[in-house]
This record gives structure tokens, sequence and C-alpha cells, in this order.
């Protein structure tokens, strides 16, 4: 089922045009990664997808259904939820606090932004979530995340979005500065988000870490999308070459030609 | 499966710091063991220290710093810093005083008059700030200097007398008791009561979470849907009301409305904040450590006059034990890190 729909974005800064007719679709269930070289426009799609700036042209539909972002609020209120690379959790804060920030259970309610927390709810959500997840055994939820390691910050993060039943996960550059195992960690994790139901969109430099775990591939370049493939049709030579717009394969041949 | 992952990813066994550990470690509690120390020192120095006209003393001067103390913590854990304070302090009394003496004005439109210019600069200060993305320091500093400067030309430099009629106004923000041979003014209350809506706002409410993670991962905190720009302004506003309040009451205390009032408040309260154990960077705030704070640049300020050290080398030795402070602090942060 289709669950996110692009129709045509368009996105301008002053002469720049960042986005040229960009379209995509992601389906329930699926990983999708999105590739491209630097300035290709991955970080303007996503950042409108979540709200960091509004569209200047063009349709988002979510469920099939036509709707318009203009506040980071409003994409996290359709369930789309963005994971940017190290900007993702305040590290002062603890494990808990992180994990519903924006969205903290209160007491009074009506008392608005002086509402005092709710802190044995906060506390007990974020001990189950953390058991769910499977990383309860090692973390305290009142652990400040300043003392986790990069792949718990990820771990955490992600959690954090699938705790508000995202329907939609970004994630932007989420194995960016991890050690191996780390990002072997991470990965896996984001197989069993996807085995849980959640649509991933995962934009990575790494196109290893493509071949592991997305089931589609979409390729963008100059604010276009050129290429979409589902990972079992294509190999990475051939991705490679349409990120860069060079035939690899053809110069590869040429070289064994030689 | 992540289980096993995160085995992996998590290198020791050993629980994470929390509980009682973490307070004996935190940055208030060292600074509150100095503090003890420091009064423990003073008062074994000199018997007058502890005496209840000496107490009293400290008590009057405390509130007037310290309640801006509060604002400047909030505004420093979301990661600004406000260095109008004293100029507000200032300028907020001086033109209190002008609009009764001069405008005719009744005391209460002329203290709501106040009010509405503190308001008028904090908010000004935050809109700069936040929309128009200059540094706090930069904003604030050209702050200090407008505000300073007006203080002095609508005095044409003189203090003023102030308000000295007994009324409620008078009783509100710097009415004394005795209680046994202690005087206390009003203004205490005001701390005390200030310090812990502060606190329940830095600890318990969820725009303590919000200003929180603001000064520790502004971009995080907005991608969260969290109004980072908002709680600035505000914050700011809050901040520029203290001072004003502050200046209001230490104006009615002394009964003199001076143009030059504060001067050097911003760095003294500062000072009071991170010595708390606020981070100056943002993320880490501490209203706690600011009362410890407050108290000890208090005690020393007073407990050195005391032991006989001579004026003019005053500021030696309140420069030396907050550089210590910082210095311990900065150890036991590189400390728990490691740890």
């Amino acid at each position: 089922m289709e669950v996110l729909r692009l129709q045509n974005l368009q996105k301008s800064f002053g002469s720049v045009r960042a986005l040229k007719n960009a379209s995509l679709t992601l389906r329930e269930g699926e990983v999708v990664a999105l590739l491209g070289d630097n300035g290709a426009g991955k970080s303007t799609l996503i950042k409108a997808i979540s709200g960091v700036f509004p569209i200047d042209r063009g349709d988002i539909y979510v469920r099939g259904e036509k709707v318009s972002i203009r506040s980071t609020r409003d994409a996290m209120d359709l369930g789309i939820e963005t994971i940017h690379q190290d900007t993702s959790l305040a590290p002062d804060l603890s494990i808990a606090r992180n994990l519903f920030l924006g969205r903290e259970p209160v007491n009074f309610g009506w008392l608005g932004v002086f509402a005092p927390l709710d802190l044995a709810k906060l506390r007990k959500a974020a001990s189950e979530l953390l058991k769910r997840v499977g990383i309860s055994k090692k973390l305290d939820a009142d652990a400040l995340v300043s003392t986790l390691s990069g792949g718990e910050r990820q771990s955490i993060a992600i959690s954090r979005a699938m705790q508000f039943a995202a329907k939609v996960i970004i994630l932007d550059e989420p194995t960016n500065n991890l050690g191996v195992e780390e990002t072997h960690g991470v990965l896996r994790f984001v197989k069993e988000v996807r085995d849980a139901g959640h649509s991933v969109l995962l934009i990575t430099h790494n196109i290893h870490h493509v071949f592991q775990v997305a089931d589609r591939i979409v390729v963008m370049r100059r604010g276009e999308i050129v290429a979409e493939q589902t990972v079992a049709d294509t190999d990475l030579l051939t991705v490679e070459s349409i990120i860069t717009g060079a035939d690899m394969s053809a110069l590869l041949k040429e070289a064994r030609a030689r | 499966m992540v289980h096993s992952v995160m085995t992996i990813a998590a290198e020791d066994d050993a629980p994470r710091v929390k509980g009682r550990s973490s307070l004996l470690r935190s940055p208030q509690f060292s600074s509150f063991i100095i503090l003890v120390v420091l009064l423990a020192v003073f008062a074994v120095a000199d018997a007058n220290f502890l005496s209840p006209l000496n107490i009293s003393n400290m008590m009057a001067f405390l509130p007037e710093l310290g309640i801006i103390a509060l604002g400047m913590t909030l505004l420093l854990t979301a990661g600004e810093f406000d260095l109008s304070v004293g100029a507000v302090f200032g300028l907020a009394p001086v033109l209190v005083m002008l609009l009764v003496q001069n405008g005719g004005w009744d005391i209460g439109v002329a203290l709501l008059a106040g009010l509405l210019l503190c308001i008028a600069i904090g908010a000004i200060n935050g809109l700069i700030v936040t929309k128009i993305g200059i540094s706090s320091f930069l904003v604030t500093l050209s702050m200090l200097l407008v505000v300073r400067g007006a203080a002095l030309y609508i005095t044409q430099g003189f203090p003023l007398k102030s308000w000295d009629q007994p009324g409620f106004f008078v009783t509100l923000l710097a009415g004394s008791f005795n209680v046994g041979s202690f005087r206390f003014y009003t203004s205490l209350w005001w701390f005390i009561g200030l310090s812990l809506f502060a606190i329940y706002i830095l600890r318990y409410a969820k725009l303590g979470n919000w200003i929180s993670a603001i000064g520790s991962n502004r971009n995080a905190a907005v991608a969260r849907g969290v109004p980072a720009d908002a709680v600035k302004i505000w914050l700011f506003i809050a901040t520029s009301v203290l001072a004003g309040l502050a200046g209001m009451i230490s104006a009615f205390r002394i009964s003199a409305a001076s143009p030059v009032a504060g001067t050097g408040y911003e760095l003294e309260v500062i000072a009071m904040v991170v010595v708390g154990g606020t981070a100056l960077t943002g993320g880490r705030g501490t209203i706690l450590g600011t009362i410890v704070g407050a108290l000890m640049l208090r005690a020393i300020r007073n407990g050195i006059v005391l032991i006989g050290v001579p004026g003019l080398a005053y500021n030696i030795f309140v420069g030396l034990i907050i550089l210590a402070m910082l210095i311990l602090h900065a150890l036991l942060q590189k400390n728990a890190a490691r740890s």
C-alpha cells in the first residue's frame, strides 16, 4: 500500500533550483534508499517532506490524501519522522526526556507550557519502549544521552520515531561517524523497523549499506530523480554510474578491452 | 537480535550513573560544599561574620542580584545570555521616579510603565537574537550601552530621590520585618518565591524540558516541534523584567534611584550562575546551583571586607575564587565524562 507520494515537487533558493519536478512513491513496509552526490537535492527533498521549509510547487500525498506540510509539527502529526545525522537528540537530557521531547506527557494540561511533566509516566513509557526495541538491558531511561555511544544514540532516535507510530521514518545519513559494529547494529535495526510495518526513506553516501537493507533505490542528480530501481534488478556499479552521471560500466569494459 | 548488537555496541556492563551518586557528582553539590567551607573560614576568621547584623546585611543585598541570576540561569540554559541586565536595573527605577516626580504620575501607573519598558527591552533583545540571528553577546552589549546611556541622559547624570512614602508598593517590594535580632526585607520573600518557581520550571515543567533541549541541541528541539525562538524571546523578556524588579527593590530600599546603579552587575550575575554549575554553553542549568552561587559571591564580597582585605584588592580575590570554582567544575566534568 502506498504511504507517501510526492508529485512534481519544486523548490528554488534564489536562482538555484534545488528541486525540479521530483516525484517519489513510498509503500508500506519498504526501505527506499535515496542516493545522490553532494548537492543533488537529497537534503532539500527530505527537508521539504519533514516541514523544515515549504515547497514552491507540487503535491504531497499521505495514504492517498493530499496534505500540506508547513512545519516540522505538521510532518510529525502526519506520521513523518525525520532523524538527522547528529542533530536528533539533546545530549544534556535523559533518554526518557529525549524520547518525549515536544510531546511530553503532562498533568494539568491546561497550564500549557507551565504544566508539570508526568515524570512517572515518562519514565515508565521510556523503559517500556527501550525494552520493546531490545536495548533496555544496557540503557537506563534516566541516563543522559551524552553518555551514549553514536550507535546507541541512533537507535534511540529511531526508536523514538517508532514509538510515535510513524508511517514514514526518514533517516538522514544514520551511519555517519559510526564504527563498523555500530553501523551493522543500526542497519539491522532499520530492517526490524521495516518488518514492523514502517516505511523507511534512507539517505546515505554509502552504497554498500544500501544493498544490505534497501528494497528500492532512487537516485537524484541536480534536483531531479534520474533513476528508480529495485535492488534485485541492479548492481553496485550501475548505481554508482547513475549517481556520478558517468557510464562506469562502459569505462570498465573499455579498460578491460585494453 | 538488536539486543545482541547493542551488547557489542555498549562495551561495559557497569550500570549507568544515577540517583544519589549523580547528585554527589553534580556541579551544584560541589559548589555547595565550597560555600560551606567558605562560610566556615569567614566565620572562624571574624566572629562578626555570623552576627545578626551582618547576616541581615547579606540577606538584604542577596535578593537583588539573586533575582536577576534566576532569569539569567534560564536564559543561559537555553544557550543565550544578557549583558544588559545591569543597565535595566539602573534605568527602570530612574524612569519610574522621573514619571512620578516630574510627570506627576501615580506610583502604580509609573511602575506599570517601568514594567512595560523592561518587557520592551527584553523583547527587542530576543527578537534581534532569534529573528536576525546576531549573537546575544553583541546584541545585549549594544543594549547595555543604549539603556545605560538613556538612564544617564534622562537624569542628566544625577541620582533621584526615590519614593520614600510608606505605602503598598514600598511594603511589597522593600518592606522589612524583624525576626529576633535579624532584620529581613520582603525582597527575600520575592527571591525565595521566584527561586521555587524557577526550580519548578526548569526541573518539572514542560517548559523546562524545552529550555534545556534548546540549549543542548537547538536543531533537535526545533525538529521535535519545540518553538525555540518564542521560548528564547520570552526568556529574554523574563530576564529583563526580573532585572527591572530587582532595580525597583534596590531603589526603594535605599530611597534613591541612581542612573549608574547596577553597573557591572551583568558580569557579577553571570559569575553567580556559572559558579553554581550552569554551563555557559547551554543545556545544563541548575537553579539550586545559582542560589548557592549567589550566596557564595555575596559571602565572599562581605567576608573579605570583614577579614581585612584592602578595599582595592577585593576584585582580585573575587576573580581568583570564581576562576578556582570554574576550574573545579571543568575537572569534575572531565572526570564524569571519563567514567
